[in-house]
């Protein structure tokens, strides 16, 4: 569905992307995630048409995105990132309008226009002046406006941008049912998003590829330590050294104590499970554990990791 | 064409809910009901040499102050959509920038058109209240709506000219009225040097002078150069603001 070679954009001198090479297949939901300033805008920018690159070159569904442009437009809805839309318009008024620019009319365009604001559900604000809809409103007539022509390929610069958390889960879901006709690419900064929905991330920084993977993938393939958490009663002394010296645990921290239940953290080699064998020393000691909790990597140690190593090269 | 259309009444849409059209519609109202006092002044003195229609178009105070509609107009058209970031939306669907040049400066001309409309109206009045003893020459008439429509069409051209480079209107509407400005005021400013010059400066000074037309035009002499002039400028201009608005889809 994209196809990407070699992706390069510069602005005065400054590298905004450099060299990207990904492809996308059809009917995936890819988060495109990165720290602001990583690239992410501009790439989408350059996929939707809107600009040309510095270098490389990019297809999206078949066309190119620079020489084919009308059939591109024609084939993606857009959504850029502060969803820029006429305060002076009415919603429906709006969406009319843009639903005739992309070729819709008659009672397939009425029709559209009342699946697209009841689906982001927008219907109850559709005669009010965009200039007075709240953030959240906005951001969901931008999508509206996205849908509307059921193009195969969304584009969307951070969908989620300025919804309360009610919000963001339908915004969610909105996506999740659009998944088995449309291919989606997605920004965001918002890590626990693409966990949620997406099935690929494509993970950049300062305008260079870090990673591009399914979420599983990407946090399996973490070097760095992970945590269990346990919270035992216990008089023992020596309860932290009797931990410590148990395999694959690097180090273990009393964190909080309450009552005489003692919570402590262990921080464990990568890829290792050590709850057995901290259980069975539980047991063997006689502790009284209420809590043992292994917590997994998220993509959050992942892209940090990963941005960390990129600067070290 | 369809595409066109539909970005035409958006265009024509967003100058009527906005107060722009009205206030700009009221300042030319004020001025040509001052012409049309001043006008009928000088009836009042008695038999004059000259017409109605040159005594409410010639007087230069009228000419300068029309200059300030063609900034009120144009500054927002491309300013506005630039700033709000609105032209990322508008050129993500498949629309062709030629498209949305030509449908925000015809929306401009026919804004522009009807602001002439209490003007003629006024003609009308001035034939009823004194039944017809005002000669109103037709001639007269049509000359000075044709060369306020030419000189319109060339002035707006320009004001998309200079919103299209800009994001921020007040910039836009001071490019406009200072080239506008000083276009009509470089041919003025020929025009009284012109004894001390020599006869073929000051023909080709002439030929885009606007005065000069103006003084033809409202005494009812259709002269096509002057229309010819003004609509290649406009032409120009328009094609300098496509390039400048194509422009964002070239820059590596």
């Amino acid at each position: 569905m994209i196809d990407v070679q070699d992706l390069t954009k510069q602005y005065a001198g400054r590298l905004a992307v450099d060299g990207l090479t990904f492809h996308i297949e059809p009917g995936q939901i890819v988060g495109f995630l990165g720290p602001n300033g990583a690239g992410k805008s501009t790439t989408m920018r350059i996929l939707s048409g809107y600009m040309p690159p510095t270098r490389g070159r990019a297809t999206v569904n078949g066309y190119d995105v620079f020489h084919q442009s009308l059939e591109v437009r024609r084939s993606i809805g857009y959504m850029p990132e502060t969803a820029p839309l006429y305060t002076e318009m009415r919603v429906k008024e709006y969406l009319r309008f843009r639903a005739e620019l992309k070729g819709l009319s008659g009672r397939a365009l009425s029709q559209r226009l009342a699946e697209v604001m009841d689906l982001c559900m927008i219907a109850d604000v559709r005669r009010r002046l965009i200039g007075h809809l709240s953030k959240g409103y906005r951001q969901r007539v931008a999508l509206a406006d996205a849908l509307l022509h059921k193009p195969p390929l969304l584009i969307l610069d951070e969908p989620t941008n300025g919804l309360d958390p009610m919000q963001i889960r339908q915004v969610r879901e909105i996506l999740l049912g659009l998944k088995p006709t449309h291919t989606i690419l997605l920004s965001t900064h918002i890590l626990q998003e693409v966990e949620a929905v997406c099935d690929r991330v494509l993970m950049i920084h300062q305008g260079r590829l870090l990673a591009h993977d399914t979420p599983e993938m990407l946090t399996r393939r973490l070097r760095a330590a992970t945590l269990v958490q346990i919270e035992v009663q216990a008089a023992d002394k020596a309860l932290l050294a009797k931990l410590e010296a148990l395999p694959n645990i690097r180090k273990a921290t009393l964190d909080h104590e309450d009552g005489g239940w003692k919570k402590i953290s262990l921080r464990v080699e990568a890829r290792q499970d050590v709850r057995e064998a901290v259980m069975e020393l539980a047991t063997a000691q006689q502790w009284k554990v209420r809590e043992i909790y292994r917590q997994m990597p998220t993509l959050e140690d992942v892209f940090v990791e990963l941005a960390a190593s990129d600067l070290a090269r | 064409m369809r595409i066109l259309w539909i970005l035409l009444k958006k265009e024509l849409r967003a100058f009527f809910v906005s107060p722009v059209a009205y206030v700009v519609l009221a300042l030319v109202m004020v001025l040509s009901g001052y012409s049309l006092r001043a006008a009928l002044s000088i009836l009042e003195r008695g038999p004059s040499e000259g017409s109605i229609v040159q005594w409410i178009f010639q007087p230069n105070w009228f000419w300068l102050s029309y200059f300030f509609v063609f900034p009120l107009l144009t500054m927002r058209l491309f300013a506005e959509e630039k700033k709000m970031g609105t032209f990322e939306t508008l050129f993500t669907t498949p629309v062709r920038t030629w498209q949305v040049v030509l449908s925000k400066y015809l929306a401009a001309v026919l804004v522009y058109s009807v602001l002439w409309m209490p003007t003629w109206f006024n003609f009308k009045i001035v034939d009823w209240i004194t039944a017809g003893q005002v000669i109103i020459p037709p001639g007269s008439l049509t000359g000075s709506f044709l060369i306020l429509l030419a000189m319109g069409c060339f002035n707006l051209a320009v004001g998309c000219f200079a919103s299209s480079l800009t994001s921020n209107q007040i910039i836009a509407a001071v490019i406009s009225f200072t080239f506008s400005l000083l276009h009509f005021l470089g041919g003025l400013f020929i025009m009284v040097l012109g004894r001390k010059v020599s006869e073929t400066f000051v023909d080709i000074i002439n030929y885009f002078a606007s005065m000069e037309h103006i003084r033809t035009f409202t005494s009812g002499l259709i002269d096509t150069r002057p229309l010819v002039y003004y609509t290649s400028l406009a032409l120009l201009f328009l094609a300098f603001t496509h390039q400048v608005v194509e422009f964002r889809r070239w820059k590596p």
